[in-house]
């Protein structure tokens, strides 16, 4: 089979689990006859028709509200922020409505909200958002971030069966950068589970998303000094699976996150605070971080890329955290 | 009027206390100031006395129960109680949860939720008095700089890390120098591996101390054996005396005391005294009166530390630990350099009867300044006691025993008796230790007050 | 109706403009056991009510007590035009439509008081409550207008699985300058989604009036510039709520898109039970009094001779003896336990989501559901008077499963992707 890319692989998912079930419904902006602003739902209307793909108006919070009611009958449906920076409009129906309807009279919301999320395509500041945790602090939501072709799949096919309302975040840098072949099977991805897409012994590095890939070309810069980084790819956000996390800390003591979120409240700080709550005595350094600057996302090609960590950002800091 | 029963604050630092007992039943009458309940707390046991007259209508706390202090346990039917005496019925614009509990509900209904609810301490815990940390390795009187994972390692193998060189940015000592140490043979190897850290979340208990297992708890438990929780006296003790020991650097001063001119003397009145007072003549009050003029000499004895600050105590209180069956107490005579000899000998029999009887009351031990303990009741001819903080000095009274004794190139058969000070070479020096035990016994062996 | 006249659409939805009440000649359709069924909601809202006032100032509830007396009629009458299979989404004070939907008081008292026998098990108070399975109720939340994009939802999902159900939900008129309201509105329009939208103008949006936040003579004004049919109603007159109600849940069930009634009405105490509502004048509160809903219907049932005394005094002493049991019921539940503070975030099996299909599966599965997926383009901007030669550039294929209600209406141009699989005739 030819090579897959991240977004054709969530396209796949899409088209498959509403082949296999008819209550998975899409709704969104632009996502039908358009086939979506980056053509993630190409194709889609096509096949499964006007009941089951709805172009909607502009109104993020209608399209959470009625993806909400839709849950409620029984239906899955998946609902498209044509840019995840727009989630903000409908910020109140996902933290007020969605996440505590479980908690507050038992009623499940069975949904996906997915979205192009993430920088380094001179996106702008309304453009490159990552707004991963506000809904990391909301209990009720889960919150996904593949950072694979495979795992964008496989993940978003979880998400769907999910009975939990899930934020699937989609980085459009990788949309059409990566590739990799999938295998055939109707496979799928558990939320919840982190994995180790590269073993080390000196230090690990825990990151998802695009800075994953960063992450990994800077373990490749340092296996050449000799030193060897543990990199770990959360994949999902919320739930965090601590138990990958602080494995790999008892075995490197060192600990190093990288993500493309501003620093202030970024994950990094959650991550840090759980290890030193619950590994301290396996630390042989303190928790470092590598992540944007704290500040909207510039426009500028120069400004962007200072902006955003880079490998050799993520190396610099993995070496003096080797050193330590 | 229904009076609320409140749970007593037994102590400026004291949040909570626990219910162990509760003396009157549901429906039964009760007497003002008769006793209602017991309680246990970090400082103190004691008996609450019944606030008012009346039936005693519920009981809200049950016993085991810790609640915060304030707490409405109980609740008194009172007929006569005037409106001074009922507590303010809460008015629950902020917090109506306090309020809404039904009145008549069956108790398995409703009361069981309130109670538990209040099971739980309240969330802002106070903080802890300020004490020093534990003080890290240190190399020349410079912290050596590691890190948890090394310390952790140190400590599993035994080895000392002043005697490492580190070779991590700065001179740290890294995981690697430790794993090299630890391959080298290190310490003593320390076979089990190291105890689990305490599960996060757990709240830490009132006392600045965590309670430490010194070894790992494989080790201790092996054989036949049989596991006995401590009592919460028992833990406060215990978190007490690990306090004082980690704050205070310890100095002990020995010296021996001839008391046989006391001895005679209480020979001799014992029965004279015993009958026109009503009162047991015991050797504790010579000892009293001794402290109180070595007090009254060197000061700095009469002290408390606070950080950089020597807080000279310008009130002479002086605890004396009495031992329970369950524990040991130190009830505090206060002001005792203001008291006569029978004053005192009553404030000590008083306070030792009471204590066994749980009847003491919080302030009577709190704000002592120094402290005597007397290992010679059970016939120790010396002990070392630990400084029972915040004081800076402990008189140790070893058994009164004949021995021969040196007199003026002869030997003669004298009552000699052991002293020991504990003092806190923070601020009391050997030389001032050593006049201050100079002027207690010189005081004991040249004994020339009345004691009727 | 204000001077100003409104632009007809093209197809105009019918916007009534006179306000609907049976004092001017609107018959009623109801039995007389509806009209006695009826009564006894009302009454029983309005003495339910009138008790968690008295609880309130006993201290025996939680939290703040939100009463609608003097909008029974809206509640009930409204919520009397549903079938069982239709779904409803009360807001703080439809404490009516939830008994009519089948909650008792003991549900209501003990969501009020916190209990672990609510229906929320004390994890949430007031009317915030529902089920999904039996009585078809979505719980509301404080945030105002969310419910009217989740009906919308509601609805198109019966539409989608064949279930011929509507969805109502409720506003205050101060809802109705949210965002999500409009939203909501606007797609339930765009979708024609079978959904009754009521509008209970209690005429206080906690203390502004009313006409200091909208600058419109009716509420139902604002239906206009959604494209749907609306009623303006007497709230305060059980039989031509329902009526219009009933009027209203039709059209929907036949296909003709959303309703918005709006519902005049008053309401006759503060916000909550913390305000007087001393910003309301004193003749205000008269001018309504007068116009009980309950005074008026109980006249309304014996000059028409529906009832006699005995009958009304049945009623009252069954809600009596209801409530007392109700009551004494709640006051004996016990709060939720402590430990239920950290339970039941997340789904995690407790539920299985299995939609009730009323139509074959296959009409909305390929190859029966494909389409070609062409905008319809209906005019070309409408800078002229007439539409001119408004036929489509493309034809829809697929069996024609594409339901009118689904047609897109407008669009500008013909997609690039689309790729024909079969032309069937439309």
């Amino acid at each position: 089979m030819a090579p897959v890319t991240y977004l054709e692989a969530i396209r796949q998912a899409l088209f498959e689990e509403m082949e296999r079930d008819p209550s998975v419904v899409l709704l969104g902006e632009d996502i039908g006859v358009y086939g979506g602003a980056f053509k993630v739902t190409a194709g889609l209307l096509e096949r499964f028709g006007w009941e089951r793909v709805i172009d909607t108006p502009i109104s993020e919070t209608a399209i959470v509200g009625a993806a909400v009611g839709m849950g409620y009958l029984g239906l899955r449906p998946v609902a498209e922020m044509q840019f995840i920076d727009f989630i903000a409009c409908c910020f109140n129906q996902i933290t007020n409505f969605v996440a505590k309807s479980h908690y507050r009279w038992g009623a499940p919301v069975p949904i996906v909200l997915r979205g192009p999320c993430g920088g380094g395509v001179h996106g702008g500041p309304f453009h490159s958002a990552n707004p991963e945790m506000y809904f990391v602090h909301t209990p009720g939501l889960k919150v996904v971030c593949p950072a694979t072709a495979y795992d964008a799949k496989g993940l978003l096919k979880s998400a769907i069966r999910d009975n939990n309302p899930v934020l699937f975040l989609e980085h459009k840098f990788l949309y059409r950068r990566i590739k990799e072949e999938l295998p055939e099977d109707n496979y799928t991805v558990p939320l919840g589970q982190a994995v180790v897409r590269r073993e080390g012994r000196d230090l690990t590095i825990v990151s998802y998303a695009a800075m994953m890939h960063t992450s990994l070309e800077a373990a490749e810069l340092l296996a050449k000094e000799g030193i060897e980084a543990e990199v770990i790819d959360l994949r999902t956000l919320l739930p965090l699976d601590k138990e990958t996390l602080l494995a790999s800390v008892r075995k490197t003591n060192k600990l190093l996150v990288v993500h493309e979120d501003t620093r202030t409240g970024g994950i990094a700080g959650e991550i840090a605070a759980i290890v030193c709550e619950e590994a301290f005595e396996d630390l042989d350094g303190p928790v470092r971080r590598v992540t944007s600057l704290d500040t909207p996302v510039p426009f500028a090609p120069p400004l962007e890329e200072r902006f955003l960590p880079n490998a050799a950002s993520v190396a610099a800091a993995a070496r003096e955290l080797a050193k330590y | 009027m229904p009076v609320d029963v409140i749970m007593p604050q037994m102590g400026e630092s004291i949040f909570e206390g626990t219910i162990t007992k509760w003396l009157k039943k549901p429906g039964e009458k009760v007497e003002r100031d008769e006793p209602l309940f017991e309680i246990s707390t970090d400082k103190v046991d004691a008996e609450i006395p019944a606030p008012a007259a009346g039936v005693l209508k519920e009981i809200k706390v049950g016993e085991g129960q810790t609640v915060p202090i304030q707490t409405v346990v109980a609740v008194i039917d009172a007929p006569g109680a005037t409106e001074q005496a009922v507590a303010p019925a809460p008015v629950p614009s902020e917090a109506p949860q306090a309020a809404p509990a039904p009145q008549k509900p069956a108790e398995k209904a409703a009361e069981k939720p309130v109670a538990k609810a209040l099971e739980k301490p309240p969330a802002t815990a106070p903080l802890p008095a300020p004490s020093a940390p534990p003080a890290g390795p240190r190399r020349d009187g410079h912290p050596i700089h590691s890190s948890p994972l090394v310390r952790r390692l140190a400590r599993e193998h035994n080895i000392d890390l002043s005697t490492l060189r580190g070779t991590g940015a700065g001179g740290r000592i890294s995981k690697k120098d430790i794993l090299r140490a630890v391959e080298a043979g290190g310490g003593r190897p320390s076979a089990a591996p190291a105890a689990p850290a305490p599960p996060a979340g757990v709240p830490a208990p009132a006392a600045q101390v965590t309670l430490e297992t010194a070894v790992p708890r494989e080790r201790i438990y092996f054989g036949r054996y049989e596991v006995q929780p401590m009592s919460m006296m028992r833990q406060r003790i215990a978190e007490h005396m690990v306090a004082s020991k980690r704050t205070s650097p310890h100095v002990y001063s020995v010296d021996e005391a001839d008391v046989t001119r006391i001895v005679e003397l209480r020979e001799r009145t014992k029965t004279e005294f015993e009958k026109r007072t009503e009162a047991k003549l015991t050797f504790m009050p010579f000892f009293v009166r001794a402290s109180v003029e070595g007090l009254r000499a060197f000061p700095t004895v009469n002290a408390s530390v606070d950080g950089t600050n020597i807080v000279l105590h310008h009130e002479i209180n002086i605890g004396i630990a009495v031992a329970l069956d369950w524990g040991l107490i130190v009830p505090v005579i206060k002001n005792a350099d203001e008291k006569n000899f029978l004053g005192l000998q009553r404030a000590i029999n008083d306070l030792a009867e009471r204590a066994r009887a749980k009847k003491l009351r919080p302030e009577e031990v709190q704000e002592g300044t120094f402290s005597i303990t007397n290992p010679g009741v059970f016939g120790g001819l010396m002990g070392l006691p630990v400084i029972n903080q915040p004081n800076v000095a402990i008189l140790g009274i070893g058994a009164i025993q004949k021995r021969p004794v040196v007199i003026q190139d002869a030997i003669a058969i004298r009552s000699m008796a052991y002293l020991t000070l504990s003092y806190d070479h923070r601020v009391v020096d050997g030389a001032v230790a050593h006049q201050f035990m100079g002027k207690v016994k010189s005081m004991l062996e040249n004994w020339n007050e009345n004691i009727l | 109706m204000n001077g100003c006249t409104p632009p007809r659409h093209r197809l105009p939805p019918p916007h009534e403009e006179q306000v609907r009440t049976t004092e001017q000649g609107m018959k009623a359709s109801l039995t007389r056991g509806q009209h006695l069924e009826l009564y006894y909601y009302m009454k029983l809202n309005r003495t339910l009510e009138e008790q968690l006032e008295r609880l309130f100032r006993q201290n025996k509830l939680v939290g703040g007590l939100y009463l609608s007396l003097g909008q029974e009629a809206t509640s009930v009458g409204t919520a009397y035009a549903l079938e069982p299979r239709d779904w409803m989404a009360p807001m703080i004070r439809n404490v009516g439509a939830l008994l009519v939907k089948g909650y008792k008081p003991r549900d209501i008292l003990t969501q009020y008081m916190a209990r672990h026998t609510s229906p929320t098990l004390g994890k949430d108070g007031t009317s915030h409550f529902g089920d999904l399975k039996m009585r078809h109720v979505v719980s509301p939340i404080s945030v105002l207008g969310d419910l009217i994009p989740v009906m919308t939802g509601v609805a198109l999902a019966g539409r989608y699985l064949g279930q011929k159900i509507v969805a109502m939900t409720w506003i205050g008129d101060g809802g109705t300058s949210t965002g999500a309201f409009h939203e909501g509105m606007n797609f339930a329009a765009g979708q024609k989604a079978p959904f009754v939208c009521v509008v209970e103008n209690n005429q206080w949006a906690y203390s502004t009036p009313v006409k200091r936040q909208v600058p419109l003579e009716n509420l139902a004004d604002r239906a206009r510039a959604y494209g749907i049919a609306s009623y303006i109603v007497d709230g305060n007159d059980v039989v031509a709520v329902y009526e219009t109600a009933k009027e209203a849940v039709e059209r929907c069930r036949a296909g003709e898109g959303p309703v918005l009634i709006e519902a005049k009405t008053m309401r006759m105490r503060g916000h909550a039970q913390h305000d007087a509502a001393e910003y309301v004048p004193k003749e205000m509160f008269a001018y309504w009094k007068a116009r009980d809903p309950l005074d008026r219907y109980e006249k309304f049932l014996t000059e028409n001779r529906i009832w006699d005394a005995k009958n009304r005094a049945e009623i009252e002493a069954r809600i009596e003896r209801e409530l007392k049991e109700d009551l004494e019921f709640a006051e004996n539940s016990p709060f939720p336990p402590p430990e239920l503070a950290g339970q039941g975030v997340y789904c995690q099996g407790c539920h299985s989501i299995e939609p009730e299909w009323h139509r074959p599966k296959q009409e909305v599965m390929p190859p029966k559901a494909s389409v070609r997926a062409v905008w319809e383009v209906e005019d070309f901007g409408s800078l002229d008077q007439v539409p001119r030669g408004g036929k489509s550039t493309a034809e829809v294929s697929g069996d024609g499963a594409r339901p009118p209600a689904q047609e897109p209406e407008k669009g500008k141009r013909k997609a690039k992707i689309a790729k024909p699989t079969r032309r069937v005739k439309r």
